[in-house]
Formats: C-alpha cells, structure tokens, sequence
C-alpha cells in the first residue's frame, strides 16, 4: 500500500482486523527496522516507505521479525481469549453447583 | 526492541519477548494443541494446516499454509527438545527422525514459557544461518507470498474506502 506513495496510519490500519495500538506497535517495528519514515501533521500519522535503505541481508531479518512479532501478538491474544474463556467456564461450573 | 542484539548471541538471531496475563498452562496448550496453534500461526486470510505434530524430540512439525490467491508456504521440521509447560524447541533444517532438510527457509526457534506473577513470559529466539543461505530463500520468493497477500487486503480496503 505504501508502495503507492505516503498514507495515513488510519488508511493503513484499515484492512486489519486489529486494534490502532496494536497495529501503531507493528509500525513502530517496521519504523525501528528503518523500513518506513513516520511523521505527525496535525492529527494524524503518516507513514512513508524508505526505499533500499537497507541491503538486501538486513531487510530479510527485518521482514522475519515482522513476522514473528505479529505471530507473538496473535498469538497472546489468543492465549488470553482463550484463559477468559476457561475463566468464564470454571466460574459457570461453580454456579451450578 | 532494539537492533543491538543485546541478549543474542548471534545478529541473525531473533529475541521476541511477552507477558502475558495468561498462566503458562494456557500458552501451552495454544501451542501444543494443533487445533488451537493453526489458529494464530498465520495472519489472516491466511490459513494454516497443521500436518504433522508428533510433540517429541524428532518429532515431526509440519504446516502448511494457504493464501487466499492460491499462494502457499510449505514448512516440514522438527521438533528437537521439549520441557512440558516450558520450553519447545523446533528447527526447519530436519525434518522427522532428525533427517536433514534443506528448507526454503532454514530457522531453530527455541520458545520457552515461564510463570511471572499471576501471568507468563513468553520469549521466542529464532536463529538464523548465514547471510548467504539467507538471500538464496529470498531469492525463492516467500516474500512474493506475504506480499500478495498485503496486496489482496489492499484491494480489499479500496472497495471499502469511502469514494
């Protein structure tokens, strides 16, 4: 998307089923990694690719991490649905009896 | 984060960490129940399939995953230490029986899960080969796969954009 020229964080997070923390902590990621410049007008963020910053080595490893930190959100998320759930059960249990 | 690979003994290596308010036991079973893991292993729309998940030293893990467009990402592997409610460590150089695998993608990711207060820490190290092996996987285009997938979801978000 960023391909086409610097976007609000707003557009960007759009497609995603995720909250706007969550997402502005991938962008925070991809921003250390140096793979994208943001910047504030006014309101809002807006976000920039910097191309071929990084060698080609770099980038690999950056892209890995990306991919195991949105793992490791998805995954903790997950995890915690799936405790409140177990939570909500005990506690169903115990009312019955 | 930092790019200083601080607690790494390596640069290729990657050192994620969570806390999770979450037990340990619940971190377990999201990743040793196959039908829980396929469940966060991949980001939507993709799908994961898990083929194999035999949770024992030599054991095989596989998955595979499907894009939306027909895209795919195969990844046969290993299990090579498990520790009940601690500690699973997986690799995609071997694959069950530890037979020795040439990936398209070579990686040992050692995960491990311990109690802190009320919830958990969760830190996953995945290591990495060489600079060399590296670009060669590169080269077999596993970035194209997740690319598509960012382009679909970008064309999705355009049909929803307000004209």
């Amino acid at each position: 998307m960023l391909g086409r020229g610097a976007q609000t964080v707003s557009v960007l997070a759009h497609p995603f089923d995720m909250a706007l923390p969550s997402f502005m902590k991938h962008l925070a990621v991809l921003e250390h990694s140096g793979l994208i410049r943001t910047h504030k007008t006014g309101r809002a963020r807006t976000c920039e690719l910097l191309p071929a910053r990084l060698s080609e080595a770099e980038t690999w490893l950056a892209e890995q991490r990306a991919v195991w930190e949105a793992r490791s959100d998805r995954m903790v998320e997950f995890v915690e649905h799936l405790h409140e759930e177990e939570q909500a059960h005990v506690a169903g249990t115990r009312r019955k009896r | 984060m930092s790019q200083e690979p601080v607690a790494s003994a390596d640069a290729n290596d990657l050192v994620i960490t969570r806390s999770l308010r979450a037990p340990v036991s619940a971190l377990w079973r999201a990743w040793t129940e196959p039908d829980l893991l396929k469940q966060w292993w991949c980001p939507k729309p993709w799908s994961t399939e898990v083929r194999a998940f035999d949770l024992r030293p030599g054991g095989a893990f596989h998955t595979f995953m499907q894009g939306p467009d027909g895209g795919t990402s195969d990844n046969p592997g290993c299990f090579l230490d498990i520790v009940p409610q601690a500690r699973i460590v997986f690799t995609s150089m071997l694959t069950a029986g530890w037979r020795p695998n040439t990936p398209w993608l070579g990686f040992t990711a050692d995960i491990a899960m311990s109690a802190q207060g009320a919830g958990s820490l969760y830190v996953a190290r995945v290591m990495h080969p060489d600079a060399a092996t590296r670009d060669r996987h590169e080269q077999l285009g596993f970035f194209d796969g997740w690319n598509t997938c960012i382009t679909q979801l970008d064309e999705f978000a355009l049909t929803l954009a307000p004209k």
